[in-house]
């Protein structure tokens, strides 16, 4: 599709200057442009760089308190709802779990412009492991494009929800499915795979935006060739300094052809560097959760890769957690940001891993400058050893040193991570990043399985429990300096926040709770100043959008996603939910199933009064 | 929470095990603790996985109650089910499966035990020779 610009152009940058974007749709504008303008939400993260940053500041820490419900409506599809609307010009595009049904909604009266309602087989629910979510769309040159569980990969013309394109992406047969949102870069397409619990090899695919035709697949086990990693030049950090990976840096790691199965899921938020034409993700846990099985350090699961957009070849990878033991996949979001580092200026990435730490990386070279943890409590490793890159394991909490049918107790974070796919929120103001993070501890307890095609391939039974001699509770929303590696706040949760954060140039931060409250606390000390609770718990992610000179600030209402799946699939008993359903079972008290996406601003009374 | 039922009523038509005939195919202790064969029938039963359609309990979800289908099928049927699968039915056929063919005589103990009301549900342990 070459008419991007055609696309109803009609006085689309005089009425966003203007604060007014009553009667045009800004689609024709290249996705760059539109980031740009804080009055869209314009792709899943607001940027390229995973900031969740708006300078919107209409609602600021002296007014927040008094917002109210703007307009709400239902999606109509129950269970786990991740990830957000977009907001482009007038046009709010709203997405449910499976089904994956896609609502284009005219801001000016709510009104569906169009709706599109794939036609999906059900079989594909069983093998999503950690419920149905879907973690939102992603907006390009005049197209919405769509993820699907069932790994169909959708173009859709932003303006009429006609289907413009399709690729097809895995088979559900052997366990393949999706969750991600697919995200835009330059005129590319980037997906990945869902499935690490039913041993799926993992890989990172690029489509080209404008037919659909596939242009790279870079896996995440097996030979070099299909790595896209050039042995001499793809380098890694290894003894104090990079190097490179060197020939077979995958399969030598692995027993025999193991890596067929290798897992290395792809399911997280990417980030995209256009100076450096690089893009980042992390891979996901090796295949079988039982370490014994499969000896070696399973590269490159549990990764973060930076790749050029165009070749997909690895310039860099570094392994957090080689061997994992834990179920601890790498694939949280990676933000881009530039710190002051010992007094020197770096390009960097920071990542906050399931396994506890909080990495900082040099992003154009790869290099390891911090790796602390963002949750005291973390015990399966001391520390990160800064030469070698890699963890120091404490034997006690190693399921992988005492073997199957051994039951390792209290180990900290769970499988679920300090952290899992909800993404942090960078603070451009303050140059700190607000962290929603987990606090739960597990018990896990390896045994011998076999792969069957279809069939999960996990062989681990975990039950979950709020970290031991803490505060009781399952999470912490934290504020984290990622050139030091330090904590400066922490406010307790009553359960993990698996909901994604958003910061404003307000002085505020905003995150919503398993329990369905809607909050917004201080950016200086994590104070809270306000909060609403909505119908059902909250997964998705906060954002927010301007339209008619107003404000908004929205969020998914809907229980679900790995730590609310015993509520999304009706499951009780302690060690199902892959551990979770025991530890998350106090949800029951406070919130229920729900699909709704609730919007807020200010009243027109707080907007006089803050002028 | 509906869940995507496709009800298979696994063996219905061949009911003639009697009733007693189980008793020497396991030994229980305190629910929790049984013979070597049946532990590693239950062992086999957790390395398939076979829970995510059968239920945690044997109690059916998108596969059939398996406490109710033990009382019925012959073990010879067992057998043929386990080993070819039931594929029109979402049954994969478990013949290339090591364990299974191992085991599967374990795994019949261990789910008639179920059947039977002997066995617990959840984590298994050997029968502590003294």
């Amino acid at each position: 599709m070459k008419q991007q610009r055609l696309y109803i152009l009609i006085g689309a940058a005089a009425a966003a200057t203007m604060g007014w974007c009553g009667m045009a749709v800004a689609q024709g504008q290249g996705l760059e442009q539109l980031m740009a303008k804080s009055s869209n939400w314009a792709t899943q993260a607001g940027d390229y760089a995973n900031h969740r940053y708006s300078d919107l500041k209409q609602i600021d820490s002296s007014n927040v308190g008094q917002l109210q419900v703007a307009w709400t409506m239902s999606t109509g599809v129950l269970r786990g709802h991740e990830g957000s609307p977009l907001v482009i010009g007038d046009t709010l595009y709203l997405h449910t779990p499976f089904p994956n049904n896609v609502y284009a909604v005219n801001l000016k009266d709510q009104s569906f412009k169009w709706k599109y309602e794939p036609k999906q087989n059900t079989d594909v629910v069983p093998v999503m492991c950690c419920d149905t979510v879907n973690r939102g769309l992603a907006y390009g040159n005049g197209k919405i494009l769509l993820q699907q569980a069932d790994t169909t990969l959708v173009a859709l013309d932003a303006n009429t929800g006609k289907v413009l394109w399709t690729a097809k992406n895995g088979d559900p047969k052997i366990g393949e499915t999706n969750t991600n949102a697919p995200h835009v870069f330059k005129d590319k397409v980037i997906t990945g795979i869902s499935g690490g619990e039913f041993g799926v090899r993992g890989r990172l695919i690029a489509y080209d935006l404008n037919s659909g035709k596939k242009v790279w697949t870079a896996w995440s086990t097996g030979p070099d060739q299909e790595l896209l990693v050039d042995p001499q030049k793809t380098m890694t950090w290894t003894n104090g300094k990079l190097a490179p990976v060197g020939a077979d840096s995958s399969i030598k790691t692995w027993k025999g052809d193991q890596w067929k199965l290798g897992g290395g899921t792809t399911w997280g938020w990417y980030a995209y560097d256009p100076k450096l034409n690089l893009v980042y993700y992390g891979t996901g846990n090796p295949g079988t959760w039982n370490p014994a099985q499969r000896p070696g350090d399973n590269r490159w699961s549990m990764t973060i890769f930076a790749r050029d957009l165009d070749t997909g070849m690895a310039k860099w990878a570094y392994q957090m957690t080689p061997h994992d033991e834990w179920d601890f996949d790498g694939i949280n979001e990676m933000l881009l940001v530039d710190l002051t580092i010992k007094g020197k200026k770096v390009p960097s990435l920071v990542h906050f891993d399931r396994n506890g730490f909080g990495y900082t990386l040099n992003r154009e070279s790869g290099e390891l400058l911090v790796a602390q943890k963002y949750d005291p409590k973390v015990n399966w490793a001391t520390s990160v050893d800064m030469k070698t890159g890699r963890p120091i394991v404490d034997k006690k909490f190693s399921p992988g040193t005492t073997g199957p049918d051994v039951n390792v107790k209290d180990i900290c974070p769970a499988a679920l991570g300090s952290k899992d796919q909800q993404p942090a929120s960078y603070d451009r103001k303050s140059g700190l990043i607000m962290v929603p993070t987990n606090h739960v501890c597990m018990t896990y307890e390896p045994f011998q399985v076999e792969y069957t095609a279809g069939q999960p391939f996990v062989g681990a039974t975990l039950t979950m429990y709020p970290t031991p001699g803490s505060h009781g509770g399952m999470g912490n929303f934290i504020a984290w300096d990622a050139a030091q590696g330090k904590i400066v706040w922490s406010k307790p949760e009553r359960f993990s926040v698996w909901s994604g954060a958003l910061t404003t140039a307000g002085d505020i931060v905003f995150y919503g709770t398993l329990e369905g409250y809607i909050k917004a606390v201080s950016t200086k000390d994590g104070k809270e100043l306000w909060k609403f609770k909505t119908p059902s718990g909250i997964i998705g992610n906060v954002f927010t959008y301007e339209y008619g000179g107003k404000q908004y600030v929205g969020t998914y209402s809907g229980i679900g996603g790995w730590a609310g799946i015993g509520m999304a699939a009706g499951l009780t008993g302690n060690t199902e939910g892959l551990g979770a359903v025991g530890g998350y079972k106090d949800l029951a008290k406070y919130t229920t199933l729900g699909g709704s996406l609730f919007v807020f601003a200010l009243p027109d009374s707080a907007r006089t009064a803050s002028r | 929470m509906k869940r995507f039922l496709m009800v298979l009523a696994l063996g219905l038509s061949s009911a003639s095990v009697a009733d007693n005939a189980s008793i020497d195919l396991y030994q229980v202790q305190d629910g929790t603790k049984v013979d070597a064969k049946t532990l590693m029938g239950w062992k086999t039963w957790r390395a398939l996985a076979c829970e995510r359609c059968h239920g945690a309990q044997q109690e059916g979800l998108v596969g059939p109650s398996l406490i109710d289908s033990l009382k019925v099928l012959s073990k010879e049927d067992f057998h043929t089910t386990i080993m070819k699968g039931r594929p029109e039915k979402g049954m994969p056929n478990f013949d290339t499966s090591q364990m299974v063919t191992q085991n599967w005589e374990g795994l019949y103990a261990y789910l008639k035990g179920r059947s039977d009301g002997k066995i617990q549900p959840g984590h298994l342990y050997p029968i502590e020779s003294k």
